[in-house]
């Protein structure tokens, strides 16, 4: 197959084999980050604005030295979405980056589908860096990266989401793209947080966490917002990282050799404590690493491919 | 990493291993449909002279250079030819230089107007580039745009000694001022043409070098 | 004006239950007459088309005055006209709300310049819509309201919903309510079910109607006054309705097009033409509302015509406001999707389009009864075509139906008599 897309919204949109392709083209990403010098001319001469209408730090740095290596240019910008809301519309906005020539548009945005939307509108690329809890390609696709490496296949393996699934980008990327490669998903947490409907996508639902573990070859535990608790979705951090959190007691249930792993930012001994997180299953640095060669992957097909 | 030791003395196998991506495609189509018919150029067996002869110059280059040689093929028949010349050096000449492979897809001056990209192959280089003597594989030489892109690949890499270019063809029209060290045959087809080199297991065709017509 | 005779048509009439090939006749006076008392009068043939009585709707936003850059009470009515309906209840979410004796007036005398359909004014419940201080229902009632409604919000306090339901009894004002329960539905964008879950966003649960709904119900009939449910969405309202109408509570429900004909799934494209309060609901949902059409648990379709500017709708799908335009499209969606595949019959079709609502209204014998005024809507149920927003009379463009294929056409629409719109 070949790659033929100018965005990338969402793993919702693409087909198996695109995933695969992209895991492939990472593979080789990977290894310029390895290498004496760390960067290669594929998207020189290009531009590419990295639009963070929600504040991120990891990733916005992720994909910036994303771009570095691949020697585009670069061009930052941040809004509020209330202040956007305010005066010039996001369409606008956008419209205004693209009459500056530019290639590439990396955005963020609170609102689910705000890509989506703003795809349709412009000729240029447009990569999803996360929108909503609706979706969060990249950081789905360096998980399943992840999981590839380490585990040699992604069909078959038992793969467990643990956390606040509803309002989760990550889980729901992470849940097509497993999918799609043919894994079995749990996702676990609080019933709160973790509705029944996704059974109707074929995904397990459970809300206790020894079901969960028990026969998972992977198990990535979600970062818990706080806002969450006063919201009324759990009594506690404490009483969360009990019942839902990965912890000596916990590590139990698992299989030796399974691996763990978290979007960050880790909140240490709520999700999973410091000795999990630091010990030998996790692979959540690693994660962090895998997440530079697939953004290069990603940069470098939508970027490259003629508009 | 690159094994042909239990292949048989026949320079068209490919090797087997990581080389090869599965599922990857053998022919990389662009944006036109080839024409059913190829005119055969060379056959196998004079194939297989020309990289006798190749292999015998490059031995001659190596012997007469101090410190360590590499072979480094192109992607995507490069990879082949150079297997194959090496496989010779080994048997006829017991000379066993290291081998790479190189996929200059990153590095390519046309990037933005192709609206399908190939998969990304195999970069794999594993052996110091640093003061050596690098012999850049592949099968055509063309435009040279391709060398272009495969030296700065490789300089990224580390300061080789001495960059040379084996080639199985040349078609004498380069669009850079780059030209070949070794060379099997010199051809001349028509503008709008291709030369494609097919070795065993690419296609149902004969392997041999062929001419073929873009159809837009 | 001329007299005129609408012949060979076959007529239905719910309000006289008639439903049979004949001529109806149009006086000099703009009222229905015998064809035989009219005396060189001229005569439209209608063969193989159907004469009704002009529909009604009882839930339309002409957003004038405050935002006429998206409606105004003349492409508005002649978009009402262009749909069939001779009358159309005008919500009271204005700038400024109709909430006062003065906003009503004001209203009156740009109707009478505009309008070329009859527009009912409806009064605020509540001052503002605020949900708060109960609005002037008497003063509001003798400026011309023909009903109330905080449409688009809804009185969570429960003590003065009580308050203002017994007020209005004594005014005979039937009270029409958007149901909504605000702590259930705060920050959702669409209906809580399998694709809001799937596409991460946030949901309005089925419970934030059914509890105002069942609240509504308990003070109906408490009060044993008509409240009508505006905008039924979901199948466990259809349930409470119907077993509140088989006690013989006076409450009514009405459904809109959209919300029988689309599910929550079209919202997977992020499209914000499918964003509306109530917000499309699941296809369980919708095939238990089509029921509560066929049975009669719901006795009026109504558009909830929602004009919004394409700035306005052309924002990220949580940003844009809720609502969509329907005059033009309402009759030829439901003959597609409710007489076309056998739900419910033309002439039941047409009775929520005429009788229903004007029971809600306390219109008595709303028919074509000869002296009555000549408000009809001539159909042509065989005519197919495609929808195309760019033909519309609203000035809004704001249709999920656009380039959907449909059957049944408004071919002429008369208010007393005189012809408003013809295809």
């Amino acid at each position: 197959m070949q790659w033929t897309r100018k965005d990338l919204l969402s793993l919702y949109d693409l087909s198996g084999d695109e995933i695969t392709y992209i895991l492939d083209t990472a593979e080789e990403f990977k290894k310029v980050s390895e290498r004496r010098v760390k960067k290669v001319p594929a998207l020189r001469g290009k531009t590419v604005v990295n639009f963070f209408v929600e504040p991120s730090t990891r990733t916005r740095v992720s994909f910036e030295l994303a771009e570095q290596r691949l020697s585009a240019d670069i061009v930052n910008m941040q809004a509020q979405a209330s202040s956007l809301l305010k005066g010039e519309t996001l369409l606008d906005t956008v419209k205004n980056i693209e009459a500056l020539q530019v290639d590439l548009v990396v955005m963020r945005h609170s609102a689910p589908g705000a890509q989506a939307f703003i795809a349709q509108h412009l000729s240029c690329g447009v990569v999803n860096a996360g929108d909503g809890a609706h979706s969060h390609p990249t950081q789905a696709l360096l998980d399943i990266f992840t999981i590839r490496e380490k585990k040699g296949r992604v069909a078959g393996l038992n793969v467990t989401i643990v956390g606040d699934i509803i309002h989760s980008r990550v889980a729901r990327s992470n849940i097509w793209g497993l999918l799609k490669l043919g894994a079995n998903v749990t996702v676990a947490g609080p019933a709160t947080m973790v509705p029944k409907e996704f059974e109707s996508i074929g995904v397990r639902v459970c809300h206790n966490l020894k079901d969960a573990l028990k026969d998972a070859d992977v198990v990535n535990m979600l970062r818990i917002q706080r806002e969450r608790q006063t919201a009324g979705f759990f009594p506690s951090t404490g009483e969360y990282a009990k019942f839902f959190g990965l912890n000596p007691a916990t590590m139990k249930y698992l299989k030796p050799d399974a691996l763990v792993m978290h979007p960050g930012p880790i909140n240490r001994d709520v999700e999973l404590t410091g000795d999990i997180a630091d010990g030998p299953n996790s692979v959540i640095l690693e994660q962090v690493t895998n997440g530079l060669a697939i953004r290069m992957a990603v940069l470098y097909l939508v970027g490259c491919v003629k508009k | 990493m690159i094994d042909t030791a239990g292949n048989p003395a026949v320079f068209f196998n490919r090797p087997a291993g990581k080389l090869f991506k599965k599922g990857s495609c053998r022919f990389e189509k662009r944006e036109g449909k080839m024409d059913n018919t190829l005119n055969m150029l060379c056959s196998s067996s004079e194939v297989q002279g020309a990289v006798r002869q190749l292999a015998a110059d490059i031995f001659k280059l190596i012997s007469s250079s101090s410190g360590e040689c590499a072979l480094v093929g192109i992607h995507q028949q490069g990879v082949p030819l150079a297997c194959a010349i090496k496989e010779v050096l080994e048997k006829e000449f017991k000379c066993s230089p290291d081998l790479g492979t190189l996929d200059i897809s990153m590095y390519r001056d046309d990037i933005g107007n192709r609206s399908r990209l190939p998969l990304i192959r195999e970069t794999s280089i594993p052996f110091d580039v640093n003061d050596k003597l690098i012999i850049l594989v592949d099968d055509v030489l063309s435009s040279g745009r391709t060398i272009r892109a495969a030296l700065d690949a490789l300089t990224d890499y580390g300061r080789p000694r001495l960059i040379r270019l084996a080639v199985l063809v040349d078609r004498g029209e380069p669009e850079f001022p780059i030209r070949a060290d070794f060379v099997g045959f010199n051809l001349t087809v028509p503008a709008g043409h291709k030369i494609k080199v097919l070795f065993a297991g690419d296609s149902s065709e004969e392997p041999g070098i062929y001419d073929m017509k873009w159809q837009k | 004006m001329n007299s005129y005779i609408l012949k060979n048509a076959r007529v239905i009439d719910p309000g006289r239950n008639i439903d049979t090939k004949g001529d109806i006749g149009v006086d000099q006076d703009g009222r229905f007459a015998e064809p035989a008392a009219l005396a060189g009068a001229q005569v439209i043939d209608l063969e193989g088309k159907v004469v009704a009585p002009g529909f009604i709707d009882v839930h339309v936003h002409l957003r004038h005055p405050g935002n006429t850059l998206a409606e105004t009470i003349a492409t508005g009515t002649a978009a009402a006209a262009a749909g069939g309906f001779t009358s159309i209840v005008a919500m009271p979410n204005t700038k400024p709300a109709a909430d006062t004796v003065g906003s009503i007036e004001l209203f009156h005398r740009l109707v009478s310049q505009d309008a070329v359909v009859r527009v009912l004014p409806c009064g605020c419940m509540t001052v503002g819509l605020a949900g708060e201080e109960m609005a002037p229902i008497g003063s509001l009632k003798s400026a011309g309201v023909v009903a109330l409604s905080d449409d688009g919000k809804c009185i969570q306090d429960h003590a003065l919903m009580r308050r203002i339901v017994e007020y209005a009894k004594a005014f005979e004002l039937p009270i029409m309510d958007h149901c909504e329960e605000y702590k259930l539905a705060e920050g959702g964008v669409m209906h809580e079910g399998k694709w809001s879950v799937l596409l991460g966003m946030n949901g309005i649960p089925a419970a934030a109607e059914e509890i105002i709904i069942a609240r509504n119900i308990i003070f109906a009939r408490q009060i044993d006054w008509k409240i009508h449910m505006q905008h039924v969405s979901t199948a466990g309202s259809v349930k409470l309705l119907r077993a509140a109408r088989a006690e013989g509570v006076k409450v009514t429900g009405e459904a809109t097009p959209h919300h029988l004909t689309l599910t929550d799934e079209c919202i997977k494209k992020f499209d914000t033409n499918y964003k509306m309060n109530p917000p499309l609901r699941s296809e369980e949902d919708r095939l238990a509302l089509i029921e509560g059409v066929a049975d009669d648990t719901i006795t009026v379709i109504a558009t909830d015509h929602a004009p919004h500017t394409r700035t306005a709708k052309e924002v990220e799908f949580d940003y844009a406001p809720c609502g969509i335009i329907g005059l033009e499209t309402a009759f030829s969606v439901c003959y597609t999707e409710l007489v076309k595949k056998g739900v419910i019959s033309l002439p039941r079709l047409i009775g929520k389009m005429t009788t229903g609502p004007a029971d809600v209204l306390g219109i008595k014998a709303y028919d074509m009864a000869p002296g009555k005024a000549a408000d009809f809507v001539v159909l042509d149920p065989e005519a197919a075509y495609v929808i195309d927003k760019n033909t519309f009379k609203s000035k809004s463009r704001n249709t999920p139906f656009d380039g959907r294929e449909v059957c049944g056409k408004v071919m002429m629409t008369a208010v007393g008599g005189k012809i408003v719109h013809q295809a």
